[in-house]
């Protein structure tokens, strides 16, 4: 079994020493593999199998693989990026020279969600409490969204997870990574009564499917 | 490598909460079998499921926004969606599937979850 | 550069929404009926979103009438 970490250009430049790393070339294209071990799903493995993402995008444009995409050998990898061979490509393209941010916004001083939210008592409260979401969402995006979202090349909105009033990921030429930054900080220094937190630049997981 | 903080806010406290939820997604995940024809069929159906729903909901929310539904109306209208949301967690639970597995890509409107 | 805990958790946390929720999605040569599952999540993903991409452009009614 393989495990497949990235789709990138082929021909590449040489691959890093990080992993057993092995190039399956498809045309213009080449998926960056090694030998699979167990898909462990912990903090470790996913911060390593990261790590050689990342070692791979310090010198090269690419897709990052979903974690724990496994293939029987290279050439059933090779038949698989074949079929999907000229969206995987056009998909290199839009990320060409880009990185993800992610921003994840907050009311400032509230408190982490509870690990089980609280029940409703009413289907009226359950109902207020679903409006007052939505509403607090599209207030946030408002004033959060335009800015951050002028210094990208490409946005995905996501859905907030509570108390987040809003999360999105944005692809940034490598280049505007400080600008984009910055911009997050003055938001910050805005005094809205937000509290940012971005972080990056990762792999452009939000938009290899896009 | 874990560096990869651009912008901390004044207080993490509102994004603290997140890792017994993690542990969790992680540990449903190597425990169901990821190949499962059972489980990608519960995670193909539920995503239409909870498509719907959210859809509907929104929809509801419009509708009492706009006015015109009596308290009696909205009071059984937000019981049913309660109820949904409760069941649809449970089902999730049931096929070892996270919010995340059922978050479909809409496109220019994000995400759905 | 040492982080704190609180610091190393809310990275993984978007790590974590990233490698599992994100990246290029390739069909692996698991079984027949498992992999033709996948072929129509993502055929239903692509009719979902053109569904929603024509009722934003307002060329599809959305959803509506008496509750």
């Amino acid at each position: 079994m393989i495990q497949l970490y990235a789709i990138t250009d082929n021909p590449g430049p040489p691959l890093p020493d990080v992993a057993p790393l092995k190039t399956v070339p498809i045309d213009g294209l080449a998926a960056v593999c090694a030998p699979a071990g167990e898909t462990e799903a912990s903090p470790e493995m996913l911060w390593r199998h990261e790590e050689v993402v990342e070692a791979l995008m310090a010198d090269r444009d690419l897709l990052p693989a979903r974690y724990g995409t496994r293939l029987e050998d290279e050439a059933a990898l090779a038949r698989a990026v074949e079929d999907r061979r000229d969206e995987l490509a056009a998909a290199l393209d839009r990320v060409r020279g880009a990185v993800e941010l992610s921003v994840r916004v907050a009311a400032a001083g509230a408190p982490p969600s509870p690990a089980v939210p609280p029940q409703a008592s009413s289907g009226a409260e359950y109902l207020r409490v679903r409006a007052h979401a939505e509403a607090s969402h599209e207030r946030t995006a408002n004033a959060v969204h335009e800015p951050l979202a002028a210094l990208s090349r490409a946005s995905v909105v996501g859905r907030p997870r509570p108390p987040e009033l809003f999360r999105a990921a944005y692809l940034v030429e490598r280049e505007a990574v400080e600008p984009f930054t910055a911009e997050v900080a003055r938001l910050q220094d805005a005094g809205a009564g937000l509290s940012f937190l971005c972080t990056g630049p990762w792999p452009p997981y939000s938009f290899a499917e896009r | 490598m874990r560096d990869k903080l651009l912008h901390a806010p004044p207080d993490f406290g509102p994004f603290a909460g997140d890792l017994p939820r993690i542990d969790d997604a992680l540990g449903r995940r190597v425990n169901a079998d990821p190949e499962s024809l059972e489980r990608g069929l519960a995670q193909l159906v539920l995503t239409i499921v909870e498509l719907l729903r959210q859809l509907m909901e929104r929809q509801a929310l419009r509708r009492i926004d706009a006015g015109g539904l009596s308290d009696d109306q909205e009071e059984r209208l937000g019981r049913t969606f309660m109820e949904l949301d409760r069941r649809m967690a449970e089902l999730r639970e049931e096929f070892g599937l996270t919010e995340e597995d059922l978050n479909l890509d809409l496109g220019p409107l994000g995400r759905l979850l | 550069m040492t982080t704190t805990i609180a610091e190393r958790e809310v990275a993984l946390v978007d790590l974590v929404d990233r490698l599992l929720g994100g990246g290029v999605v390739i069909a692996g040569d698991i079984t027949l009926a498992v992999a033709d599952v996948d072929l129509v999540y993502v055929q239903l993903r692509a009719l979902i979103s053109s569904v929603a991409t024509a009722q934003e452009k307002g060329l599809m009614p959305r959803m509506g009438g008496s509750v």
